[in-house]
């Protein structure tokens, strides 16, 4: 393929993209709309589980020791349960000192305002995944030696499954919105190869290759997804900025992920996600309306 | 250059249009294809830049048997057999020179070879003064000159011909056809489909005539519309 050959087809996508001005401009703005739908479902998506995640390195059981009780015993037989990942021994003191540090006191002030420390021998037990807290602590519960079980309610769970539910929500709009983003696309290509039908008869009687004959419908379609991913992916950097802004300032327990690299690959995942609807419109477009070409 | 043998051609619709058509036109032949709508001669143009394979026989166009071609292949033939129509087929938005500087166009030609082949296509047909004008600005004659100029300027073996002068003065068609004559005899193969009575006997070139898909008399010596 020389020069001159690229010039002329993509002056011929060009030609075609400005003739039918209108058609193009739905079909682009088309393209934007759908994948400013599927950014904000991923964009949830994803921020939902980062703060589950987040959630769950937090999670832990806290097994209180009842007096004289074997405290190896107990541990081993807490490892002994898959679903726990480790477990740590924590002596009344070390108790006493964390919960010292949680509330902002210090060690001191805080066993110089009790009359003696109320906390007992425990061993802090951190779950594979922290959706099986209760389970764990209601198997622990039934070992001997210990007293007490606690554990703080975790949103770890919710957050998952309120991921979980977009990620489906997510999903079936990506397919839905697909869907009617390759039909509108395919239907402007063929509208076009309809405008185009005295044109690609001489081409197919001077000897075009077929390729030849279908690339610039294919650049056009590559045309419509590129435009539509870059101004979604403006769109949604722009509020995602404002968005991370604004949460980090009202709403600080909350951590949205916010980095150059997520931007960057946020806005290459967007203009090839265009490109390929795009491209794949116009094949489909092509394949029904030049069968033959 | 083409070489027709035994061919029958049914459309899916079980019209038979052709019936074991014999022909073979060689290098730098001028052949006319005369018989009434519906005898076959759009039928065996098609065949010779393949827009149609036979039913049975062969069709070999400069030594490519045309049915077993693969499809890819096809556009390589085309590019060898030009082909002009009653209607011209022109482009209404583009100038006499990029009509026919599309033909070099889309079958991916250079920049140079595009300036060096149309101006020499447009001389040929004798419209290098009118190379800026758009279609609608010419006449008829001057638009079945630039799609002759089209057709010729990938320097095909064969040039197709259907009804060339069909929508054509008497005059304008006469210059056509000494156009398509003098292109025959600088060595491309032309067959020329037509009903033009007074053209074809005032021509005296062979004379290939067909009735219901049959070739019933082929005046290889040259003869007139109905007579040898």
């Amino acid at each position: 393929m020389n020069l001159s050959m690229v010039e002329f087809l993509l002056q011929q996508a060009w030609q075609s993209i400005r003739r039918n001005g209108l058609m193009s401009l739905a079909t682009s703005s088309n393209m934007t709309v759908a994948l400013l739908i599927l950014s904000a479902f991923l964009l949830a998506t994803i921020n939902l589980e980062h703060m589950a995640d987040v959630e769950a390195r937090k999670a832990n059981i806290t097994v209180d020791l009842a007096e004289g009780a074997d405290a190896g015993e107990v541990e081993a037989t807490l490892l002994g349960d898959m679903r726990v990942e480790e477990t740590r021994y924590r002596t009344r003191d070390q108790a006493l000192r964390e919960q010292a540090e949680a509330v902002g006191m210090s060690y001191e002030q805080l066993n110089a305002t009790l009359p003696e420390n109320p906390l007992p021998d425990s061993i802090v037990v951190k779950p594979v995944d922290p959706q099986d807290m209760a389970a764990i602590a209601q198997a622990a519960e039934k070992i001997e030696g210990v007293a007490e079980v606690r554990y703080q309610e975790q949103i770890t769970g919710k957050l998952l499954i309120l991921a979980r539910g977009i990620r489906i929500a997510g999903v079936i709009s990506g397919v839905v919105m697909g869907a009617a983003t390759l039909l509108i696309v395919s239907t402007t290509i063929r509208l076009t190869i309809y405008a185009r039908r005295r044109e690609i008869r001489i081409m197919q009687l001077v000897g075009a290759t077929n390729w030849f004959i279908r690339l610039p419908f294919i650049l056009e379609g590559a045309f419509h997804g590129v435009v539509g991913g870059a101004v979604s992916m403006v769109l949604v950097l722009a509020s995602y900025s404002w968005a991370h802004g604004y949460v980090s300032e009202h709403l600080g327990f909350i951590e949205l992920i916010y980095s150059a690299r997520f931007a960057v690959l946020f806005a290459l995942g967007a203009i090839s996600c265009g490109t390929f609807f795009g491209v794949l419109g116009s094949i489909l477009g092509l394949h029904s309306y030049l069968r033959n070409v | 250059m083409i070489h027709v043998e035994g061919v029958t051609v049914v459309y899916s619709d079980g019209t038979r249009a052709l019936s074991g058509v014999d022909l073979q036109v060689d290098r730098g032949e001028f052949a006319f294809l005369v018989g009434a709508s519906g005898s076959g001669k759009s039928t065996l143009l098609h065949l010779v830049y393949r827009e149609l394979v036979p039913t049975e026989g062969r069709v070999i166009i400069a030594g490519q048997d045309v049915a077993s071609l693969p499809r890819e292949r096809v556009p390589y033939l085309r590019r060898n057999v030009g082909v002009i129509f009653q209607d011209f087929r022109l482009l209404s938005e583009r100038n006499v020179w990029e009509n026919v500087a599309f033909a070099l166009e889309v079958v991916g030609a250079s920049r140079r070879e595009k300036y060096r082949k149309v101006p020499l296509a447009l001389e040929l047909v004798g419209l290098s003064e009118k190379e800026q004008s758009f279609p609608h600005q010419l006449s008829g004659g001057e638009q079945q000159r630039v799609s002759i100029a089209r057709a010729l300027v990938n320097n095909p073996a064969i040039l197709v011909a259907d009804e060339p002068t069909g929508n054509l003065d008497p005059d304008i068609s006469w210059e056509i056809m000494q156009l398509l004559t003098n292109i025959a005899d600088r060595g491309t193969t032309v067959v020329c489909a037509t009903h033009d009575r007074v053209i074809v006997d005032g021509m005296r070139r062979r004379v290939v005539s067909l009735v219901g898909g049959t070739i019933v008399r082929d005046a290889r010596g040259g003869g007139g519309y109905d007579e040898p």
